[in-house]
């Protein structure tokens, strides 16, 4: 018995050992499949992953890697902190407003699917076509009709003193969509977008770190105001033949988004990539869309009845990217100095 | 002259014993660390050294974070304390039923993963939480009457949550141990009840209060799950958060690291505090050793049966609840993300992998219970063996009241878990990020976080050990190795046991370095229960919770058993 005991404890410490020779084997082998790296939300259970990347890989026999790689925000400063050692393939989720980083930092193939012809051009938001857009969506409040018998209209009647500690935001150091409205302020109210955030402070419940966790409580019942986007309610009518969750449209418009996806200029697996590219802009748009709640891009996409029942934003946002590219960590910090007081 | 070449050769087999695990160790410890500093130093080559502290120091929001870290911990220490003196005064004075398991809940905080407590509260006392449901029906409310969460309040009661069972271990100890024949004395002398406590008992108890206050201090200053996911915003941020924001989140490894050296700096400081405190009262714990034994407990009124099972029943319910609200959670599924829910086995049928469903869940989560398993083994196992070396020499140190030599041995426990994940993170970067020294990285970090804790365990005992076995083993001929082996071992053994069970739950909890240091491709149970409470799959992380529940259980029962099995 106390030799077993022995053995056993001799072998579980030897174990780091076999790891570090096992280590140095593996830095020396190749991997075989396609890696491609996304944010969380995609590769979540409930997200477009799990459809789109078996399909994928049955359609044309290649093996794929999908690697959650955090939020939104974290995907382009990953790729950039591996930029010596890269590993990603593909990578998908880099929004439209930081394409001018993107294409800045030299990480990217240029690649003109040919399913781009299908692709309204008010999307082409990349003429270098390093950044190739696969879905897009307008940001809104989202309410619960079970407990808020009255709607805001604008950003401004969001601090009315009614909705006290009725709001969940995200946090824009983190997330894309949380950038999305502290951008939706700056497009509004220019200069003075820190007034707004300072007055809103007294209505948040929580400012969460991703759109998953907001949305979660919302529906959760912890607070009847989530931000989240005008496409949301399709996921209830979907699945829940329920609209008691609804966006709403402001008429002084809405923050828009387009999410991009992009071949790493790395790959050794050009083709491999390509193809993928082009899947992700055709086949796959319409789980995409419906797994995202957002709009595909391809106008070919036949969407089920239940997006003709979401409300039209009236007004779409968006911010030059040249301006975002100079102005977007100036906002942030700002932005942490006010919230953090 | 025989007597001098024993001792001789006794203090060499200790020191020999010692030695390896004091230069890995230190190995373990001072190399990520190193790599922090210097990264924290020089930063990137467009930096000029040290201009990372520059700029944290002129931003106002790092001195906002300091301030809050050191805030929160203030406040959660006082009201921990607040909750546990009236425990300890009726655990000390009286004797009554259910004392012992009340005295088990003391053991729970160091066992039980802060994630899973953050699950917990957030099921029992959220805005839909089961507490503000069932008040809501009784009451016919149309708010919810306890809006706790997501404010400076949650983080608070969290902490308490983990840290008042502390205090309340401590205190009551210390009270128990307390001789009744002074303050007997100071009410024959005829002062009043409540001046014979503020003046007697009060200035004895001190050293214990002080001693748990350092304590919680330092753990709800190195908080981060929980500030993590119940503080929410740049308002309830700490500094450990902060550090894996800027480390993980946005890649900005030079101020991350210039922010850990500044916490390094604050809970050394809590440390040494600790065990300052710690010693002034083991003096005074030993000058009162003959006096007193077992105090006398007094007689039960009414009024005192009526508090005690009050107590019990509000810590009960306060420490229960949320563990209580995990489990019941993990036995219901929603049909759709935010519909109805029932009752069933789903997730425990996905996590066995029986119920393939296509989701995500799946495929993480029954590889992370099997990576948490593998690593919490493998690294409690070393952590123990080392730890026991190291515990063998300092046992035996000449110069045991040196405060340098204890405070060595604790230095893991004076940087927090997320700087010695930061610390990986950067020499990962270095010798490379495959699997294979990915998973060497994670093992080797919980080495060096769960080591101090074996070494907490197995120290004391070994110092308290009679060292007449010993000594006859030698007398009788034995060697110094024998007598280590089949004298000094066999009668460690239950605080080795405990020093095990604690580094395997130290290890199957840790999320802070795990965290900051796991790629997609290596998770363990407290990483996956994050990610799945980030995308609201609360049944599923409750699943897991529940294991992780269960493991803590088992563990505790492990330990208890083998301190029973000394005593027979």
């Amino acid at each position: 018995m106390k030799r077993y005991t022995c053995t056993l404890v001799l072998a579980l410490i030897l174990t780091p050992l076999a790891l570090f020779s096992g280590a140095i084997k593996e830095q020396i082998a190749e991997p075989d499949e396609l890696i491609v790296y996304a944010y969380d939300s995609f590769v979540s259970e409930w997200g477009p992953g799990p459809l789109v990347i078996p399909a994928f890989e049955q359609q044309t026999g290649i093996k794929v890697r999908l690697v959650s790689s955090g939020h939104g925000g974290e995907l382009l400063s990953k790729l950039l902190l591996e930029r010596n050692h890269p590993k990603a393939d593909v990578v998908i989720g880099l929004e439209s407003e930081l394409a001018q980083k993107a294409i800045d930092s030299k990480l990217f193939l240029p690649y003109r699917s040919p399913m781009m012809d299908y692709v309204p051009t008010f999307l082409h938001f990349d003429p270098t076509y390093c950044l190739v857009p696969f879905n897009y969506g307008v940001y809104a409040f989202n309410y619960d009709s079970h407990t808020l018998k009255d709607i805001p209209s604008s950003l401004d009647d969001l601090l009315d003193p009614k909705w006290r500690k009725s709001i969940i935001l995200i946090d824009p150091r983190i997330s894309n969509v949380g950038l999305g409205l502290l951008e939706w302020t700056v497009a509004i109210y220019g200069d003075d977008y820190l007034s707004w955030w300072e007055n809103i402070k007294p209505n948040v419940l929580t400012i969460t770190d991703g759109w998953s966790s907001a949305y979660g409580l919302f529906t959760e019942g912890e607070a009847p105001l989530v931000l989240s986007y005008t496409t949301s309610p399709v996921y209830h009518i979907l699945y829940e033949e329920s609209d008691r969750y609804k966006a709403v449209v402001f008429d002084e418009g809405n923050m828009s988004v387009i999410e991009g996806a992009a071949i790493v200029a790395s790959t050794q697996k050009r083709a491999e990539a390509q193809l993928f590219i082009d899947f992700l802009l055709s086949d796959a748009q319409k789980d995409i869309a419906v797994a995202n709640v957002m709009y595909p891009v391809n106008s070919n996409t036949v969407l089920p009845d239940a997006f003709d029942q979401l409300v039209q934003p009236t007004k779409e946002l968006t911010l030059d990217s040249e301006l975002v590219h100079a102005q977007r960590q100036t906002w942030i910090d700002r932005w942490v100095e006010v919230m953090s007081k | 002259m025989k007597k001098l070449g024993a001792l001789h050769s006794q203090q060499r087999f200790y020191r020999l014993l010692g030695l390896p695990a004091l230069v890995l160790l230190t190995l373990l410890f001072v190399v990520p660390l190193t790599f922090t500093l210097s990264r924290a130093f020089s930063g990137d080559e467009s930096l000029y050294f040290g201009e990372a502290f520059i700029t944290l120091f002129r931003q106002p929001y790092t001195w906002t974070i300091i301030r809050f870290s050191l805030l929160q911990a203030f406040v959660s220490t006082i009201v921990s304390l607040l909750i546990a003196f009236p425990g300890a005064y009726l655990l000390a004075n009286y004797r009554f039923r259910g004392k012992g398991f009340v005295k088990a809940i003391c053991t729970l905080p160091f066992v039980l993963p802060s994630i899973l407590v953050v699950l917990g509260f957030v099921i029992f006392y959220g805005n839909s939480g089961i507490l503000n449901t069932l008040l809501m029906d009784l009451f016919t409310l149309d708010t919810p009457p306890l809006q706790i969460l997501y404010s400076f309040k949650a983080i608070i009661l969290a902490h308490a949550f983990y840290n008042f069972p502390i205090a309340l271990s401590l205190i009551s100890t210390r009270w128990e141990n307390l001789s009744p024949s002074y303050e007997g004395a100071a009410l024959t002398l005829g002062s009043n009840r409540w001046e014979a406590f503020r003046r007697i008992t009060l200035p004895n108890l001190m050293s214990s209060v002080l001693s748990a206050s350092s304590l919680i201090f330092l753990f709800c200053f190195s908080s981060f799950a929980i500030l993590l996911v119940l503080g929410g915003g740049p308002q309830f941020s700490n500094i450990e958060v902060e550090i894996y924001r800027r480390a993980k989140l946005s890649g900005d490894m030079t101020t991350a690291s210039a922010l850990a050296l500044i916490s390094i700096v604050i809970t050394l400081a809590l440390v040494l505090l600790h065990l300052l405190f710690q010693r002034r009262g083991s003096y005074e714990q030993e000058s009162q050793l003959f006096e007193q034994v077992n105090s006398s407990y007094k007689k039960h009124s009414l009024v005192s049966s009526l508090l005690i099972a009050l107590y019990v029943i509000i810590s009960f319910g306060f420490v229960l609840g949320p563990l209580g609200a995990i489990i019941w959670r993990s036995f219901t599924s929603s049909i759709t993300r935010g519909g109805a829910t029932q009752l069933s086995l789903k997730w425990y049928k996905e996590l066995l992998g029986l119920n393939s469903s296509g989701t995500a869940f799946i495929s993480t989560a029954l590889s992370s219970v099997i990576y948490s398993f593998i690593i919490a083994l493998i690294s409690a196992s070393i952590a123990t063996v080392l730890g026991l070396m190291l515990s063998a020499r300092l046992a035996r140190k000449s110069d045991t009241d040196s405060l340098a030599v204890e405070l060595y041995a604790m230095l893991p426990m004076a940087v927090s878990s997320v700087v010695v994940g930061l610390g990986y993170y950067l020499v990962g970067r270095v010798v490379g990020t495959t699997f294979s020294m990915r998973l060497l990285l994670v093992l080797l970090a919980h080495v060096v976080i769960a080591s101090p804790f074996v070494i907490r365990s197995i120290l004391p005992d070994y110092r308290s050990m009679s060292k007449t076995y010993m000594q006859a083993a030698l007398t009788l001929g034995s060697t110094v190795r024998q007598s280590f082996l089949l004298v000094e071992l066999p009668l460690l053994r239950s605080s080795i046991i405990t020093g095990f069970a604690f580094a395997f739950a130290i290890s199957m909890g840790e999320m802070n370095a795990t965290l900051i240091l796991s790629e997609s491709n290596i998770v363990t149970i407290p990483v996956i229960m994050y990610r799945l409470i980030g995308s609201y799959n609360y049944s599923g992380a409750c699943a897991l919770g529940t294991l992780l529940i269960g493991v803590s259980v088992a563990l505790f029962g492990l330990s208890e058993a083998s301190k029973r099995r000394r005593y027979e």
